[in-house]
């Protein structure tokens, strides 16, 4: 599994299709049959009392959309907050299970763990 | 030396500053800035305290005003968190709204002083983009500002994304 993850509009859609997926691989906030998932992080917020379910999922997934929501000033709402720390929490655990993490900074890539696929090719990065 | 632990809510900045501290000299302090209040602060301080249970962390609990902790060995101290001694500098009833960046970064100055490795975990609040009434403004800006002017201090500086610590400044130590 390659985890992806960044902030809103990072690129990260975007990098995977570079990995060869196209978009109707990718499910956009849904447990399917798809190889890809993105906005785990609104799945998490919406429950963050879900993530474990979850998580033994995402571990299936070929690749794993992740938005950073940590950083910013602490929300006022309980739910917010608890939600927060949950998508962190969850990412860690993916990250420690994953392949290769992707962390995606104005489009740019940086593989912080492992490596890519030999299949995903130079262009890539 | 000192070290700078960066990164957002939930990230394994805790875990992986408990880590560096088990490799560093003996003994260990643990500086607790976070006030226990309410159910929710309490809940994260006993994670926080199993967390680090039989490791050999002596705890103090400070608040505010770092600069007269006087440490009882030269050793490990890990200062958790800058977020939370800013906004008591600013916003406790023992706080001060005059220059709380002057106060944390002299604290940190002084403890910095009375250890062999001083870990300081902090975060970035400042990247929501959103805006804040006055106070909660003041506080983005003198976090930020304290974070810079930490890490221009610190001999390394990590950001920690999904437990990953990604360096900022020096290099990877372990």
């Amino acid at each position: 599994m390659i985890l992806i993850v960044g902030g809103e509009g990072a690129g990260k859609k975007t990098f995977a299709g570079k990995l060869g997926y196209e978009a109707g691989e990718m499910a956009d906030a849904c447990v399917n049959e798809l190889p890809v998932i993105f906005h785990v992080e609104r799945m998490v917020l919406a429950c963050p009392e879900n993530a474990e379910a979850l998580y033994e999922i995402l571990l299936k997934k070929e690749v794993v959309i992740c938005n950073e929501v940590g950083s910013g000033v602490i929300p006022l709402d309980l739910k917010d907050r608890l939600g927060r720390e949950a998508v962190g929490r969850l990412c860690i655990r993916l990250a420690q299970q994953a392949d290769a993490v992707v962390r995606m900074v104005c489009g740019i890539p940086s593989v912080i763990k492992g490596s890519l696929p030999e299949t995903a090719g130079e262009e890539c990065l | 030396m000192l070290i700078l632990l960066t990164g957002g809510s939930g990230c394994g900045k805790s875990s992986y500053a408990e880590a560096l501290c088990m490799k560093l000299s003996m003994p260990r302090y643990y500086i607790a800035a976070m006030r226990p209040f309410g159910e929710e602060s309490l809940r994260k301080i006993a994670r926080h305290n199993t967390m680090r249970r039989g490791k050999g962390f002596e705890t103090i609990e400070r608040y505010t005003d770092i600069s007269s902790l006087r440490l009882p060995e030269r050793g490990t101290a890990l200062l958790e968190c800058i977020c939370n001694l800013t906004a008591n500098e600013m916003f406790d009833e023992n706080g001060t709204f005059e220059d709380p960046a002057e106060r944390v970064l002299r604290g940190v100055d002084a403890l910095a002083a009375q250890c062999s490795h001083l870990i300081v975990v902090t975060n970035d609040v400042g990247s929501d983009g959103f805006s804040y009434e006055e106070g909660t403004a003041a506080y983005i800006r003198a976090l930020g500002r304290i974070n810079a002017e930490l890490a221009r201090k610190a001999d390394h500086v990590y950001e920690l994304v999904c437990g990953i610590p990604i360096v900022r400044k020096g290099v990877l130590l372990f």
